[in-house]
């Protein structure tokens, strides 16, 4: 374990949408700038854990700790004042809004114009497209506007579920490598992935949910040569 | 000559269907639920424009009444009824706006009696062109109407409460996620929406007569532009008023008077039909 800063502490994470826990006693550490895989078949419970750190998660009991501070009760729309940026697995653009419309309705971003340049030149494909509607983007522009939405606030952990879901095979390297740029950044990340060799491949750590629990972890080329990760999450594309 | 006289006439009707309609889809894009209250709202701000025009004598005051009063009403019914209902489900909503407009109906009947009251304007000779008669006071009207629109379209589109109101009726969540407060949202959606439907309200009055019944009989032509121009759009709203009161006037001289409300609902289907998102709804909008 490396001895960076911890950003994101959870312990005994429980929960769901009904009756039923979907979540169910997850533990997880991830620490500052380094990237952190969530793996794990269909309904281990991956999204429902992102849901559950930036607060869209009904009913959740624990602890999520982000830079020392207990968020558990915090609303969703001041987790962003946390450091949270995130990005859904669908619909993570406002369809209906412009790119930069999508970057200006973000709330609490002091120097909000500079900022949205900043974007533009991570994202230069945006900054030519900057007036039109994020509806009539392809799969690929749609993520890198979701991406800049999400690092507008100049979070310091981003949370990301199954960032690769929605694009094309040619654009899923394309991806990765920028999520792999995010530590440069100064950003840590937690990627909730189903393609988990390759969003290990980029990681520093690995978790592999089973059941709602955390089944096995480690560091995240020890997880890819591990037969029982592989096990784990395997059946999936890979 | 004939229809284009009745198209002149029906675009004063079209456009305050239009306003309504624009209320309607504002709270359905936004609240998520269909309002009906929105009509005795309107009937308020006629009532409330009544009263600072017979206090006054002057118009822009009967409008300053109708916006401030019915925007006050709006965001105190939020505050005290919608507000606490947050996340029932739509038909709840629903049926509670009902109650909302009865309850607010049989007060303004309670307040100001059954007597159909009337704007005293003072009478103008009309505008003759290429054989078109228009009266001025429509044209007024019209004016009134058009900075209504003007105004709402910049909140919506210039403004940042704007931005995050078409933020938050394109996706709530992640609205949410991007720090978006819902409360500051609501509170600008329930006043914008009042004003929108006091101008609608003084408009109908003005041209019609003022009773507690008043913006009860405009509810269904509202609803059926806000449909037809695509739930959730607000500039489909306004065209589809427009079209429909368009329609219903050159329907008069085929339907008589008092069935042309029904062409509303004729052209709703036959839209509907060809189009099922309305004119200018969107896939993804409909939720």
């Amino acid at each position: 374990m490396s001895d960076a800063k911890p950003v994101l502490e959870i312990r005994n994470l429980r929960g769901g949408y009904g009756e039923v826990d979907i979540l169910n006693g997850i533990d997880l550490v991830l620490r500052e700038k380094e990237i952190l895989t969530v793996a794990g078949t269909n309904g281990a419970g991956k999204s429902t854990l992102a849901k559950a750190i930036v607060g869209l998660l009904p009913r959740v009991t624990g602890e999520i700790r982000v830079d020392g501070q207990d968020i558990l009760a915090v609303p969703t729309y001041r987790r962003m004042a946390h450091g949270i940026g995130y990005v859904p697995q669908v619909s993570n653009v406002f369809a209906a809004l412009s790119i930069t419309e999508n970057l200006q309705v973000v709330a609490g971003v002091p120097d909000r114009k500079r900022r949205i340049e900043e974007m533009f030149a991570l994202f230069p494909l945006l900054g030519e497209r900057r007036r039109a509607r994020a509806g009539s983007l392809s799969g690929g522009e749609r993520q890198q506007l979701a991406f800049a939405r999400a690092l507008m606030s100049r979070p310091t952990l981003m949370v990301l579920d199954e960032p690769t879901a929605a694009l094309a095979p040619a654009k899923v390297a394309e991806a990765f490598a920028l999520i792999a740029r995010l530590p440069s950044l100064g950003v840590s990340t937690l990627i909730v992935e189903q393609r988990a060799r390759q969003s290990l491949a980029i990681s520093d750590w690995g978790s592999i949910l089973d059941g709602g629990k955390v089944a096995l972890e480690g560091a995240a080329d020890v997880l890819l040569a591990d037969p029982r990760a592989a096990a784990l999450y395997l059946g999936q594309a890979g | 000559m004939f229809y284009a006289q009745l198209i002149v006439n029906g675009l004063v009707q079209g456009l305050i269907v239009g306003l309504a309609a624009l209320a309607v889809t504002l709270v359905f894009g936004v609240a998520r639920f269909a309002n009906a209250a929105t009509g005795d709202t309107m009937t308020f701000g006629a009532y409330a424009a009544l009263i600072g025009h017979k206090a006054t004598g002057s118009l822009v005051v009967a409008g300053g009444a109708a916006v401030g009063a019915t925007a006050l009403l709006s965001l105190t019914v939020y505050a005290l009824v919608f507000r606490k209902l947050a996340g029932r489900s739509v038909v709840a909503l629903l049926v509670t706006s009902i109650g909302v407009g009865f309850l607010l109906r049989s007060v303004l009947g309670i307040v100001f009696g059954h007597n159909q009251q009337l704007f005293t304007v003072p009478l103008v000779r009309p505008i003759r062109f290429n054989g078109l008669i228009i009266n001025p006071f429509d044209l007024q009207l019209a004016a009134v109407a058009a900075v209504a629109l003007v105004g709402v379209f910049l909140v919506l589109y210039a403004t940042p409460i704007g931005r995050r109101m078409r933020a938050v009726a394109d996706n709530r969540e992640l609205a949410l996620v991007s720090g978006i407060r819902p409360e500051r949202v609501m509170i600008a959606l329930w006043l914008l929406v009042g004003a929108v439907t006091g101008v609608a309200g003084m408009m109908l009055g003005m041209k019609t007569i003022v009773s507690p019944e008043l913006g009860w009989e405009m509810l269904l032509p509202a609803f059926a532009a806000a449909i037809l121009g695509g739930i959730g759009s607000p500039v489909g709203a306004v065209l589809a008023g427009l079209l429909l009161g368009v329609a219903q006037e050159l329907s008069t001289p085929f339907v008589g008077f008092t069935y042309k409300l029904s062409i509303s609902f004729v052209v709703l289907l036959l839209v509907l039909l060809v189009r099922p998102r309305g004119l200018f709804g969107r896939l993804e909008g409909v939720r």
